[in-house]
C-alpha cells in the first residue's frame, strides 16, 4: 500500500544545517558513523537476499552438470527412473539365451538410467488433482468468508479465517502422518491419496489470498449487480470475474505449494516412479524421489541425476511464484 | 426470450426477464449459497479430523518419558524410550538457525523499509523474497548438502541449521518490512527534526514503535521452520541419540553439532514410516508436541496483533 509512505526520508544533513541547498562537498555535514554502518548492514542483508538466489541456482547447477553432460535433454523424455545396473542373460535375435564356451549364460549388464519423466509427470498430475479438490472448496469458503459470514457474525468470520490459516501451520510432517494412519487405510498408498493430501494442504493459502482478493472488489460493482436484480450467486459471479486475475494467482500460489511439497506426499503417494494413467497406481513425485534417494545415493551420477530433478524442481516453482505474485500484485495496484 | 438477442453490443444479455428464468436463477443462487456454507464447513470439519485424530493418538501414547528419554531400542527395558534427543536437537537447530536468519532477515526487512528509496535494487529484492519464501524446502536442504555436508565430509548440525535460516530470512525480512512500513512517517520527520541521525531514528524510533509487530513476524517464522523436514533429511540427518543429553551436562556437547544430529521431526518421519507401532505411536506424541508449540505461537501472534488493531 503505502509504497511512498516512508521512503521520502528527509535526511539529517538537510535538518542539521540550515541551508540545505549547500552540497555536503563543502564541509557542512556531518558524519554520522551509525548512519554509516547501519547503512552498510541494511545494503548487507539485500546483498544476502541476492546471493542466496544465485547460490541456489549455481550449486543446483554446478551439482547437476555431470547428469546435463550425460543425458542432455533425453533427460526429461525418458521414462526410465532406474538407479541400480540391472544384470541379465543375453538372448539372440531369435530370443535364445547366448552361451558362452563353458556352456554358461552369458550375462549382460544395462547400467543406470535416469530419466525424469516419470517424476515430472507425478508432480504435474498430483498438483492438478490437488488443484481439482481445492479450488472449489477454497474460492466457495472465500465467498463464505467475504459474503456470508459477515452478515451472520463477524466473530464467525475470525474464528472461520482462524482455523484455515493454523490448517496452513500445521506442518507437512503431521499432515503426512495423518494420511498414512487415516487416507491410506481406506485409498491405499497411491496417486489418488497424495493429490488429495496435497489438496488439503493447499486449501489454507487459496483460501485465504482468494478472501483478500474478494474482499478487495469495490462494493458498488456488488451494489451496481444487485440494483441490476441479480440473485446472489448471479453477484458472486460478477465478483469472481471482475477478481480473476488475483484468483488466478491464488490458485498459481497453490500450484507452486503443491508441487514443491514433500514430505507428506512422500509418506502417501507409494514412491514408485512409473506413468500410468490411473490414479489407484502408486507414483512420484519431484520432491518424493529426492526425499527417498538423496541421502542413499552413492554414485555421482546418481547424486547428479537427483540434483538434476530438484533444479527442474526449482524452476517449476521459481516460473508459478513468479506467474502467482505478478498477477496477485498486479490486481492490487490495479483496485486500490 | 424477448431481451435475449445477440444483436446489441456488449456481453450477451440472457432472457432475465421471464418468469420461469428469475425462478430458475434464484433457486440455483440458493444452492450455490448452501454451498458455500457446505465448503466452509468442509474445511472446519477436515481441520477437526487431522487435529482431532492427531490429540486423539498423541494425548493416548503421550508422558513424561517422551522428554526424558532418547530412543531405546526394541527389546531394551523401557522400550520405546521418548524423543527427548528431537526435542533438544530440534530446539537447538531453531536456536542455531534463529542467530544467523533473524539479524539478517530484519537487516533485509530495516533495508527495504528504510534505505531502498530510489535505489534501482529495492523491487529486485521484494521480489526475490517472496520468491524465495516459495522455493520448495528440499531444494534448500540440498543446497546445504552442497554447501556444507560435502565439504565436511558428513551430515551436522551446521548444515541443517544453515538451511533452515535460509528458509527464515525472507519470511523475517518481509514481514519487518511490513511492520516497520506501518510505522508513521511523522514518527521520523519529528526525530530527525530534533536533531537525531537516520541510524538513530531508526534504531530508537522507528524499530521500538514495531517491535510488537516485527516478534510476531519473527515467531511466524520460527513457527514455520520447527514443523521442517525435508530440509533436513540430507543436512542434519538423522541421530538416534544426543550424547550429551547422557552425559554429565544436560546441555549438548559442541563436538556433536559436527555429526549427525537428531530433530524432532525427522525422527517423526523416519518412526512413521518404520515397521513399529510402538514408535509410530511415538511419532504421533512428538508431533502433537510440535503441533502444540506452532499453534501457541500462532495464537500469541494473532491476539499481540488483534490488541495491536485495537490501539
Amino acid at each position: 500500500m503505502s509504497t511512498d509512505a516512508a521512503n521520502s526520508f528527509p535526511s539529517p544533513s538537510t535538518v542539521s544545517t540550515l541551508t540545505p541547498q549547500v552540497p555536503s562537498a563543502l564541509g557542512s555535514r556531518r558524519v554520522f558513523w551509525g548512519d554509516m554502518i547501519l547503512a552498510s548492514l541494511a545494503r548487507l542483508g539485500a546483498a544476502t537476499i541476492l546471493l542466496m538466489l544465485v547460490a541456489l541456482l549455481a550449486v543446483l547447477l554446478r551439482a547437476s552438470l555431470p547428469s546435463i553432460r550425460t543425458f542432455g535433454a533425453r533427460f526429461v523424455t525418458d521414462s526410465t527412473w532406474r538407479p541400480n545396473e540391472l544384470t541379465h542373460n543375453k538372448r539372440d535375435a531369435q530370443g535364445k539365451l547366448v552361451r558362452d564356451e563353458d556352456g554358461q549364460n552369458v550375462v549382460e549388464i544395462d547400467p543406470p538410467r535416469f530419466g525424469a519423466l516419470p517424476v515430472i509427470y507425478g508432480t504435474v498430475l498430483s498438483s492438478v488433482l490437488s488443484l481439482f479438490f481445492a479450488v472449489p472448496l477454497s474460492i466457495g469458503t472465500a465467498l463464505f468468508l467475504v459474503r456470508i459470514a459477515p452478515r451472520v457474525s463477524l466473530h464467525l468470520m475470525a474464528v472461520v479465517s482462524f482455523l484455515v490459516e493454523f490448517l496452513a501451520a500445521i506442518p507437512s510432517i503431521a499432515y503426512g502422518i495423518w494420511g498414512v494412519f487415516v487416507l491410506v487405510p481406506l485409498l491405499g498408498m497411491n496417486m489418488l491419496c497424495g493429490g488429495l493430501i496435497l489438496g488439503i494442504m493447499i486449501l489454507p493459502i487459496i483460501t485465504s489470498i482468494s478472501r483478500d482478493v474478494l474482499k478487495a472488489v469495490p462494493r458498488v460493482q456488488i451494489e451496481g449487480t444487485q440494483a441490476l436484480g441479480a440473485t446472489w450467486w448471479q453477484s458472486s459471479v460478477q465478483m469472481l470475474r471482475y477478481s480473476r486475475a488475483g484468483l488466478f494467482g491464488a490458485i498459481m500460489l497453490g500450484l507452486a505449494r503443491a508441487s514443491g511439497e514433500t514430505m507428506a506426499v512422500a509418506m502417501v503417494i507409494g514412491n514408485v516412479p512409473q506413468i500410468k494413467a490411473s490414479l489407484l497406481f502408486p507414483a512420484q513425485t519431484m520432491s518424493s524421489l529426492l526425499a527417498n534417494e538423496f541421502a542413499e545415493a552413492n554414485t555421482p551420477l546418481h547424486v547428479a541425476a537427483l540434483s538434476e530433478v530438484a533444479l527442474i524442481l526449482l524452476m517449476m516453482s521459481l516460473l508459478f511464484n513468479v506467474v502467482a505474485r505478478y498477477l496477485v500484485v498486479g490486481k492490487q495496484v490495479q483496485t486500490a | 426470450m424477448s431481451i435475449a438477442t445477440n444483436t446489441l453490443p456488449g456481453p450477451r444479455v440472457r432472457s432475465i426477464g421471464s418468469e420461469r428464468y428469475r425462478r430458475r436463477a434464484l433457486l440455483f443462487s440458493a444452492i450455490m449459497h448452501q454451498a458455500c456454507i457446505g465448503f466452509a464447513v468442509v474445511i472446519v470439519l477436515l481441520l477437526a479430523l487431522v487435529t482431532g485424530y492427531l490429540l486423539y493418538l498423541g494425548c493416548a501414547s503421550i508422558s513424561a518419558n517422551l522428554f526424558l528419554e532418547d530412543v531405546i531400542p526394541k527389546g531394551m527395558p523401557g522400550y520405546p524410550g521418548g524423543l527427548r534427543h528431537g526435542i533438544v536437537g530440534t530446539l537447538t537447530l531453531i536456536v542455531m538457525a534463529s542467530s544467523v536468519g533473524i539479524p539478517m532477515g530484519m537487516l533485509t526487512g530495516i533495508y527495504l523499509s528504510e534505505y531502498s528509496s530510489g535505489s534501482v535494487l529495492a523491487a529486485p529484492v521484494r521480489f526475490i523474497c517472496d520468491v524465495l519464501a516459495g522455493v520448495p524446502s528440499i531444494v534448500v536442504g540440498i543446497l546445504g548438502y552442497e554447501l556444507l555436508v560435502r565439504p565436511m565430509g558428513n551430515q551436522n548440525a551446521y548444515a541443517g541449521a544453515l538451511a533452515l535460516a535460509f528458509i527464515m530470512i525472507p519470511i523475517v525480512a518481509r514481514t519487518t518490512e511490513e511492520m516497520l512500513r506501518l510505522v508513521p512517517k511523522s514518527y521520523r520527520e519529528a526525530s530527525i527534526a530534533l536533531g537525531a541521525s537516520k541510524a538513530w531514528t531508526i534504531l530508537r524510533v522507528v524499530i521500538p514503535a514495531a517491535t510488537g509487530s516485527v516478534v510476531t513476524g519473527v515467531m511466524l517464522a520460527i513457527a514455520r521452520v520447527a514443523g521442517e523436514t525435508a530440509p533436513l533429511l540430507f543436512t542434519a540427518g538423522i541421530s538416534q541419540y544426543l550424547r550429551g543429553v547422557h552425559g554429565p551436562s544436560p546441555y549438548i556437547h559442541l563436538q556433536e553439532l559436527q555429526e549427525p544430529f537428531p530433530s524432532l521431526t525427522v525422527q517423526a518421519y523416519i518412526f512413521a514410516t518404520g515397521p513399529l507401532k510402538e514408535q509410530k505411536y511415538l511419532a504421533w506424541a512428538g508431533i502433537l508436541v510440535l503441533v502444540l508449540l506452532i499453534f501457541i505461537l500462532n495464537l500469541a501472534v494473532r491476539l499481540t496483533l488483534r490488541n495491536r488493531h485495537k490501539v
